[in-house]
């Protein structure tokens, strides 16, 4: 009998097209969060209110912020979901490598990342529905530019894309060695803990600014796709190794 | 062309060798039949040929290339166990359209011929089934497959009598067909004896045998009589098996190394030699410790 010849390209794109289709979990997943990430908005990010003897004014603001962080942290669980075990050995009861099966897992991350983010962008225009709808007594609406929109849609994406990178790392770690399972979050709340006395120059308010304060969209959009090569790469690097099934 | 190639291959999991310097060969478009114990080391095996697990030490070459890792081998081997995991949100179906698109001699029209015939439904979903419906449509999937090498470990798991007699002319037709080199582990030698052509028999990791099946056959014999005439029969002989009949008779199997002469010498003494099935051989071989169950009920 022959061999079949294949092409890595291919093998990729077969992987990547089915696993569209059995991880519809995800976008599920992600539908309710943002649902139930839009309902607590309704409380409103912030507030600000005056009186006086004869009047009284709150103004409440309202934003899709909590929407963006929800759709994060289901972009850092998803990830290291699709790390364990049971979708990893799905691969391989296909032609598959670690490497086609891994490239195929971040093609995958960042579709559901472009969904998530752009989503969670679009979730402002819901609320301002639920808004006008439910609206207690008087609702005013700040119009935003389409470029200032744009921004804000690639940032979200962005952010989304880094934090699914750095779930893929983790449960990369965990797969490697149950260890990480207790040292991971032993690691975060340490670096919380250290330098918290000093008031400034926490590990974690440095790396809140690298991040989260970058001011030029050009900076922060090389800043975050290195990070997030740097993190699935090593990913890839370290599961290349690993046995399976 | 051999196919499967192996060296000196170890394989260690914290202190105990599942594998132990295991060498042979396997040649093109032949069924073999891997029979050992339980932990043995045949899954193991499997697993390093498939790419799954890595070598301890040695070296192993399947199709000239090294197993792990590799994307060749894998598009031209495919590994059915019992623990296979499918895409859990397709249905069956959709779990074949997906095969389809990744192997390049994949049969459609069979898959969905056997898929019919063993009544599975369409719509189903993998985990949804029970453990011989699972083993089942893992058999269809490695059969239409139809790769150069084609290993099932256990695939009769849970299967009924029926399934597992259809699934065993399935094989042996569509490997008439479409030859292949096929690797089959079983408990049941007995049942997939007819099927082997050859047969590789492995114990604690280390190979056996490597003998045709036809010779398996012939491999020992058994002889039964009064024990002072056996024991003085198979005197300074590789005595694999024994076991008392009664007070002052006992049954031996040896390996068959006897000219026709010293067996007509034998039955003059009043011995009775039999054959041994293939599979009592494979048991007494690979037995781990001397005496049967029986010496485990003796106290003495």
């Amino acid at each position: 009998m022959s061999l079949s010849r294949i092409r890595l390209r291919d093998i990729i794109k077969k992987q990547y097209a089915y696993k569209l289709r059995d991880y519809i979990q995800v976008f599920m997943s992600l539908v309710f969060i943002q649902m139930l990430a839009i309902l607590f908005s309704f409380n409103g990010v912030g507030m600000m209110g005056t009186s006086s003897n004869t009047f009284d004014i709150n103004v409440h603001f309202y934003s899709a912020d909590i929407v963006v962080t929800f759709t994060m942290l289901w972009a850092l669980i998803t990830s290291i979901l699709i790390t364990t075990q049971t979708y990893r050995n799905d691969d391989f009861a296909f032609i598959t490598n670690r490497f086609s099966s891994n490239l195929s897992n971040m093609l995958f991350l960042l579709t559901a990342s472009l969904v998530g983010g752009f989503t969670a962008m679009l979730s402002s225009n819901v609320m301002r529905i639920l808004m006008y709808v439910f609206g207690r007594t008087e609702y005013l609406y700040t119009p935003t530019a389409v470029s200032e929109w744009l921004i804000g849609s690639i940032a979200t994406i962005l952010y989304v894309l880094l934090f699914s990178a750095l779930g893929y790392f983790f449960g990369t770690l965990v797969q490697i060695n149950k260890v990480f399972v207790v040292l991971l979050p032993a690691l975060f709340i340490g670096i919380l803990i250290i330098g918290a006395g000093t008031m400034n120059g926490t590990v974690l308010n440095n790396v809140f600014e690298f991040i989260f304060m970058e001011s030029s969209l050009v900076i922060f959009m090389v800043k975050i796709v290195i990070l997030a090569a740097l993190l699935f790469s090593s990913s890839a690097l370290m599961s290349n190794r690993m046995e399976v099934r | 062309m051999s196919i499967i190639e192996c060296r000196g291959l170890t394989k260690v999991y914290g202190k105990t060798k599942a594998l132990n310097n295991l060498s042979f060969t396997i040649e093109e478009n032949k069924i073999t039949g891997l029979i050992g114990r339980n932990g043995a080391g045949k899954t193991t095996l499997l697993k390093i040929i498939a790419g799954f697990l890595r070598e301890t030490s040695g070296e192993i070459e399947i199709f000239s290339e090294k197993p792990f890792n590799n994307l060749i081998v894998s598009a031209n081997l495919i590994y059915i166990n019992d623990q296979m995991k499918f895409p859990t949100a397709l249905t069956l179906k959709e779990v074949l359209h997906v095969c389809a698109s990744f192997y390049e001699k994949w049969d459609h029209d069979l898959a969905s011929r056997l898929f019919d015939y063993f009544s599975l439904q369409p719509t189903q979903h993998y985990n949804d089934l029970s453990k011989g419906m699972k083993s089942t449509f893992n058999m269809i999937v490695g059969l239409s497959a139809r790769c150069a090498l084609t290993m099932f470990d256990e695939p009769t798991t849970g299967m009924d009598a029926a399934v597992r007699k259809d699934f065993y002319r399935a094989l042996l037709k569509d490997y008439i067909a479409y030859p292949r080199t096929i690797l089959l582990s079983s408990h049941h030698l007995d049942e997939i004896e007819d099927l082997l052509e050859d047969i590789l028999l492995i114990k604690e990791g280390k190979e056996l045998l490597h003998i045709q099946i036809e010779d398996l056959k012939e491999w020992a014999i058994g002889v039964q009589g009064l024990t002072t005439t056996v024991k003085e029969w198979t005197n300074n002989r590789e005595v694999i098996h024994s076991n008392g009949i009664g007070l002052d008779r006992m049954y031996a199997v040896i390996k068959n190394d006897f000219s026709e002469s010293e067996k007509q010498q034998g039955k003059a003494a009043g011995l009775a030699i039999t054959p041994v099935s293939s599979s009592d051989v494979c048991v007494y071989l690979t037995r781990k410790t001397k005496g049967g169950i029986d010496d485990v009920f003796i106290k003495d």
